[in-house]
Parts: structure tokens; sequence; C-alpha cells
């Protein structure tokens, strides 16, 4: 019997932890940034700062521009925030301590990995403007591109668990950390995860060069509901990296949710820190960085990684 | 409730859509330095419009378009010289404050008197008109005439073209327009766009040639070049400004290739930098290299043959393509110190980057050692964007360069290649009107 | 509601923030101004659009999203290959080997044929 909780816990749970994580990667992303800027950072600003940038937007009204597609524009964020719930909702704590557990959870979390491009793409197409337009089109190169890379790194986890689904991959990691044993799969795992979120480096459909991107039209809160969602599939890649590579709930002395926890904030500050400290990729580089390079290194994990196996 | 919520916001860094006029940059850029403000690239994200220095007439109507796309709860600052009465003309709801002084505090207190609502939301400037007239009979709009072939919802729908892949679809023709946030105030650039290529782009005539410079102060970091015209001025001072030129370019630079921290950085070492710091320039370019902004972002893109730019004379660009002229080599000064220009060989955007560096590293180097010698050439000054003479500034001169530039060339590659050309259109205005009361040596 | 199972439950939670967002995007949209026409006018720096953004838009990178149909096709059957690696041991392995191997020579070919660079 595959463990799955009741669909209102569910619900409470999965909310519960994108308020959270939405908040912490909003705080770590500005203490990040001040240490970067050689800023002084106050306590005060640190703690209340995305509470009060969120109160600002929900106060700002939110303007439209002429001719819009105002059910796709709704449904981008909405879209976007519903696939970093789905696979926030499939990363365990521990091994009954999961709000959904299907046997083939491995394929559901690639699925919602895999819409995030309709819902960039509504966000940028939505509001009749050339800058956002160019951003959505952009992302669909993009994420074509990291698509098959980050199948790859993550099936490669899935050959010692000899399943699907995300506790039995987990579990798997009792003898050895997947950062261990398949030590290209983290970091191509970790480059596919800026791709999915468009974070730092690999922010082109939202561009500095694009003035905001998909985002130049959006004001209030359709900003505020785009910004949260980025972050919660932040939240989700870095939660469910610390799952697959790093060996879950795994590790000596502390329990298993502390782990997973340091786990995931471990990811995000390090996601973080190469947004603030890595420059941006150029969309043709990275299509060709993804198919050539990317690839072929995954494939090897696959195989040098399944012949130890035997 | 949204009292409650607008109290709260009160605390949050302001978000201001800030355009920099004549004689503003500065003050303009070291907002950024401020934690309480926040410079936004798009107007819909601001809720307060700043326009510090002087705005030639030509630009009203932008200035009015993004005052109008601002979102609510807006409002506008206007920091300019007390003979800056035009802005207030075009901008009638906005509150004055003085530009020679530190202008964040008044963006804040704005902000918050509209937060409580002290003031209503500042109302549309530019008349509701639709861009096009469109007669429609359907419920949505559709049939009736002078829709098929004509002018839908207000505006033409796009044109076909040939393309090279052999596939003929629409071409997107996009004005970025004078505040464009990655570009120099007041370049307007027509680009013809298939896809997200670049098929031909022209720069439309710099529009703050009509303003009238005689109430406009130069900017510290200009200010010594243009003296250097006509009289001495101290070789440390010179450098110094180079330097602080170079720097300043780099951390807008840097937040056009996604790293905002970084040009926050940067921009603080710009305003502590001192004669002699070298090594503060070489340790930024070790951590730029660490970002692999030299390699992923700037690689290959947007290279100028030396050929092109041999008569230009257009300072960093063209040292960057391995032209080595410097009108500082003219200088007895400069040689006494043993100056000899820095050049690159590759010639593209991250050359272009790297020169600058290199030449902000020098200019502290010969700073520090100059003592003090003073330039004992007139009527010609290497300023920090190239040779500043009194019929012209390199800006102009590079204007002709970028149609040819950005042909074909891929939507961010272009930006960053412009970028990466520090074009100054106040600077080309200015230098344009000194031409009648400079002494020819 | 136990009838739901795991899929259930993680359609529930799709559903569930779908829904949540929506209605949040609702309650902070309510504002009583309309817009003049300026006010909603696409951002570009400044200056007026000249045509209307949607367009049959040159997608220059069709060719590589043809490829990226190969080896979706290609990952549908590495799924359950991953589930039986280690019970089918070595053939397994060879196999899927000369199936990847076919596809990356389609990759080397599109490489060289510059279909992956589009400007």
């Amino acid at each position: 019997m595959r463990t799955y909780a009741s669909p209102e816990f569910a619900l409470l749970a999965v909310g519960f932890t994108m308020v959270v994580g939405i908040y912490v990667v909003a705080m770590l992303d500005h203490v990040v940034g001040g240490r970067v800027a050689a800023r002084p950072l106050l306590w005060r600003e640190i703690v209340a700062g995305p509470a009060r940038s969120a109160a600002l937007l929900i106060v700002q009204r939110r303007m439209t521009t002429e001719r819009t597609d105002t059910p796709g524009w709704m449904l981008a964020p909405a879209l976007f925030a519903a696939l970093a719930a789905t696979a926030l909702a499939l990363v365990p704590l521990g091994p009954d301590l999961v709000v959904a557990d299907p046997e083939t959870g491995f394929v559901v979390f690639s699925a919602a990995i895999a819409f995030v491009m309709i819902a960039v793409f509504l966000h940028g197409w939505s509001p009749n403007s050339a800058l956002p337009l160019h951003g959505a089109y952009r992302y669909a190169a993009q994420a074509l591109s990291f698509q098959i890379p980050f199948l790859l790194a993550m099936l490669a986890t899935a050959l010692p668990a000899e399943s699907l689904s995300i506790v039995e991959i987990v579990a798997a990691q009792e003898s050895a950390w997947n950062v261990v044993r398949q030590p290209l799969g983290l970091p191509i795992y970790l480059v596919v995860g800026l791709a999915v979120s468009f974070w730092g480096p690999l922010n082109l459909p939202d561009g500095a060069d694009l003035a905001g991107g998909t985002s130049a039209e959006d004001s209030g809160i359709a900003r505020l509901l785009w910004q949260a969602a980025r972050a919660a599939m932040l939240v989700a890649i870095a939660a469910m990296g610390a799952a697959g590579f790093l060996g879950g709930w795994w590790g000596p002395w502390l329990s298993g949710i502390v782990w997973m926890l340091l786990k995931t904030v471990a990811l995000l500050v390090l996601l973080i820190a190469a947004g603030h400290l890595l420059a941006r990729v150029r969309i043709e580089r990275f299509v060709v960085v993804a198919w050539v390079l990317l690839i072929p290194l995954a494939l090897v994990n696959i195989f040098v990684s399944g012949a130890f196996l035997l | 409730m949204r009292q409650f919520l607008a109290r709260i916001a009160a605390g949050a860094p302001v978000p201001v859509f800030a355009i920099a006029g004549a004689g503003a940059r500065e003050q303009v850029q070291d907002l950024r330095l401020n934690p309480g403000v926040r410079l936004v690239d798009s107007p819909r994200e601001a809720n307060v419009l700043l326009v510090a220095g002087a705005m030639p007439e030509s630009l009203a109507e932008p200035l009015q378009r993004i005052h109008d796309a601002m979102s609510h709860p807006r409002c506008t600052v206007v920091a300019a010289s007390p003979e800056g009465r035009d802005l207030h003309a075009w901008l009638p709801d906005a509150t004055a404050v003085a530009l020679h002084e530190p202008i964040a505090g008044g963006l804040v207190d704005v902000h918050r008197g509209i937060l409580r609502g002290d003031r209503p939301s500042e109302p549309a400037l530019l008349p509701d008109v639709e861009p096009a007239p469109w007669r429609g009979v359907g419920p949505f709009g559709q049939g009736g005439t002078g829709m098929t072939g004509g002018t839908p919802y207000g505006r033409p729908m796009a044109d076909l073209l040939d393309d090279r892949d052999g596939l003929r679809l629409d071409i997107l023709p996009l004005t970025v327009g004078p505040f464009f946030p990655r570009f120099p105030s007041g370049l307007i650039l027509q680009a013809t766009l298939a896809g997200d290529v670049v098929v031909e782009s022209a720069i439309e005539a710099n529009p703050f040639t009509d303003l009238d410079f005689e109430m406009v102060t130069p900017s510290p970091t200009l200010g010594p070049f243009l003296r250097a015209l006509s009289a001495p001025v101290p070789i440390a001072e010179l450098e110094l400004a180079r330097a602080r030129s170079h720097l300043r370019w780099l951390a807008d630079a840097l937040v056009s290739q996604g790293l905002h921290a970084l040009g926050v950085r940067v921009l603080a070492l710009a305003a502590r930098v001192r004669p002699g710091d070298g090594e503060e320039v070489r340790k930024l370019e070790r951590l730029l290299r660490g970002t692999q902004v030299f390699r992923w972002s700037l690689g290959g893109v947007g290279p100028i043959a030396a050929e092109r730019l041999i008569a230009i004379a257009a300072g960093p660009v063209a040292r960057a393509s391995g032209i080595a002229e410097d009108a500082r080599a003219d200088d007895p000064a400069y040689r006494e110190l043993g100056f000899t220009p820095v050049t690159q060989r590759a010639g593209d955007a991250a050359a272009r980057w790297r020169q600058r560096l290199a030449e902000a590293e020098q200019a502290l180097d010969l700073a520090g050692r100059a003592g003090p010698r003073q330039t004992e050439v007139r009527g010609q000054v290497e300023g920090p964007r190239g040779l500043l003479l009194a019929e012209g500034a390199p800006t102009g001169r590079l204007y002709e360069l970028v149609p040819e530039l950005l042909a074909g060339l891929e939507w961010g590659d272009a930006i960053a290649t412009i970028v990466s050309l520090d074009l100054d259109l106040e600077e080309a205005a200015l230098a344009a009107q000194l031409t009648a009361g400079v002494p020819v040596a | 509601m136990s009838l739901l199972g795991p899929l259930g439950v993680t359609l529930v939670v799709f559903v569930g923030a779908l829904v949540v967002v929506l209605i949040l995007w609702w309650l902070g949209d309510r504002s009583p101004r309309t817009l003049t026409a300026p006010e909603r006018a696409p951002f570009a720096g400044g200056l007026p659009p000249a045509v209307h953004a949607w367009s049959r838009y040159h997608a220059r990178y069709y060719v590589m999203a043809l490829v990226f149909l190969a080896f979706d096709m290609e990952m549908v059957y590495m799924y359950p290959w991953a589930v039986v690696f280690v019970r089918e041991g070595v053939v397994a392995m060879v196999e899927m080997a000369m199936f990847i191997t076919i596809l990356l020579i389609g990759v080397l070919y599109t490489w060289r044929e510059r279909a992956l660079e589009w400007a």
C-alpha cells in the first residue's frame, strides 16, 4: 500500500510548505545579495523584508495592456504555482512522511517540470507586448533543451532503487548518497534546476535585456503571484534534489525531517548564490551545451553507475 | 485592511523608475546604493517616477507615456536645477526635489505619503485616445468594415518577411525607446526583429542636441575632461575621473548581464576609489572572471573588425580591437609617466569589458604616480569613451557602426553589444555645443 | 476519500493550488478605475508600439524541437528500463546503449549541421 495523506491534510501541508519556502527563498536572496553587494544588512530588514514587499505589491494596482488574453494571464502564475505544489507533494520527509507516494512518482515529477514551459509561455504571450513575447519564445527553446538532461540525470537515481517511486529512490540511498555513487548527477540536476525556475544565470525569459521579459507588463497581485510561484518552484527543485541526490532523510544523529530541511536549505543557498555570482548565459550557448555536453554526460552517468550496479 | 497593508508596505524599498537627464546620470546611478530605493526595469513595477536633470522637449511625450504606464498609486518626483521649468510643465503633479542633495530621502517621503493617502494617485497625462479608430459590429468587436487588412483593435498586424532559413513568417518592428533601462537616456533604437534576431536596425538622432546646456552642470566624471579641452588639469584628477567613469559604466553593464548585486558592489567601489588603488581593480577583474561573464555571456558577441574603427578614435572600443590609438600618447606629461596604450585583440564585447577594466587600473596607477603634473595639450583630450575634440564626441562617431554590428544578432547579444559600446548621448550633445566657445591651441 | 490513492491526492493538490492562486488573483485585483488608452500601451521604453505583438513568430529553434521529440520518445522507453535494469543485467544495458547511440548520432548530426545555433 503506497503512502498518501488525506486530501485536506495534503492541501494544508503543501500550502504551508510553499508559503514558508517562498519566504525562506526571499530572505536568502536578500542575504546573499547583500553579501555580494558588500552592503550591511539589518535583521529587521531581512526578516520583515519579504512581507513588506508582498504588502507593497498587494496594495499596488494591477495594470493591464491593450487587448490582452486575460484568462491566460491569470492562469500563468496559477499553473506555475500548481506545478510547484505538485512537485513538492512528492518529496518525502521520512519513510512514512510524504503527502503522496505514487508508484511512478518520478514520472509525475517530470510531468510537472515539463508543464512549466506552458505556464511561462502563457505568461509571455498574454500581455500582447513585444518584450514579454520574446521572453516566452526564448523560454520555449530553453525548456526544450533542458528536459532531456533533467530526465536522464534523475533517471540514474532510479537505477539503484529499481523503482520510480521517490520514497524508494531515497530508501535506496541508505548505504551511500547518490551524489557519491553518481557524482555527475547532482551538477547536471542543479544546472537544469536553475533552468526550470529560470533563476540567475538562466533567467532568460525574465531577463534584464528584455526589461523584465515576461514580467515586463506585470504589476500588483499578478507580479506577486508570479514571483512567488518562481520561488516555490525553486524550493521544489531543491527539495527533490535533496531527496534524490543528497540522501533525503538518511543521516546520523539528527532525525530525518531535520536532515531533509538542512539539505534542502543547503541546495537553496547554492542555487541562490549561483544566481548572484554567475553571469547570464546566452540562449544559443545554453541550447548547444544542453544538447552536446549535458546529454552525453548524463548518459555516461547512467551507464557507468549502471555498470557498477551489476 | 488596506490601511494595515499600506503601513507595512511603507517599509519596503520604494520601486522607482528612474530617468536620468542631462547632468544627473551619477545621482541616479547612486540610488542603487541606497537600500530604501529599488530601481526597477519597467514602469509597471514602479510607483514613483523620478526624472532627474534636464530633458529636451522631444522627450516630453515619452516621459508622459512612461508616467501613464506606472501602476497606481503613483507619484512623480522631479529633481532638476531651478531652471528646469519645462519638466514641471510636462509633469504637472510632480514633487520637486533639489538635484544636488540626496534624492533618495525625497523619494521615500513622497512614496510614504501616497501610501498613507495624503494625496491621490496621479491621473493620466496623455489624452485617452485609442491608437487608431476601428469599427466592429459583432459582440467581440469582429466584423464590420476596416478590419480585414486594416488596423484591428487599434494597431496594425505584423508583416511577412522571407528569411535565410526558408521560413516566411512575421517580422516585428520594435522601437526601443528613449528610456529603456539598459540604454543610456535618449538612445532610441529602431530594430526589425524576425523571431528574436535583429534583421536591421537604426539609431535615431540624438534628442539631447536640442537641449540648451548653459544651465546644466556637467557631471563630476565628465567635467575634468571638458575643462581639459581649454585649460591645464591635474593628471591625477583626470585619471581618477576616467577610472570612475569606467567603473560606473561597469556597474550598469553588470546589471544588464544579470549580476545586480555585483553591480552595486562595483558602484560602491567607484565612489570610494582613490589614486593608486589599481589593486582594487585587479581584484575586481579576478572576481569578474570567476562569474564567467567573459566566457558565457560575452565571448564572441558583437565583434568589430579593426578596419572599421581606424579613423573613428573611439577610445576603448577601438583599443579593444587592437588599434593602439590614444591621444594621451601625444601629451609630454603622460610620456614622462611612461604611458603606453593598452590594447586587446579580440574586438568582441568581452574584449571591450576587459579593455575598460585594464584602462581603469592603468588610470589609477597613473593617478597615483602623477604627483603635481598637469596636462599639456589643448583642444583635444582622451575622454573615457574616446577622443573628445572641440568638434565632436566619440558617441556620434560610433552611431554609423551600430546597424551593421547588430544585423543578425540575437536580441540579448544585441543589447550586450550596445551596452559594451558605452554610448553617452549627453556627452555627444554637450561636445557639439562647446564648439562655439573653445579656443583652439 | 480513501479511494483516491496517491495519484488522486496529487491531482487534488494540483487543482487545489490552481484554484487557490486564482482566488488570490481575484481578491487582489479589485479596483473600480478603468484605464485610459495610453495607460494600457505596452512598454518599450517610452514610444508607442507600431504593431500588435501577436504574430506568426519566427521560432528559429524548430529543428531542435524535432530532435527533442525523438528524445522524448526515447525517454518513454527509459522509464520502465530503469526499473527492470538491475534485474535484467548486462543485456538491458547493451540494448539501451545501442538505442541511445543511434539517437546520439542524430544529435551529433544536428550539431554539425548547425541547427542548434539559430542566430
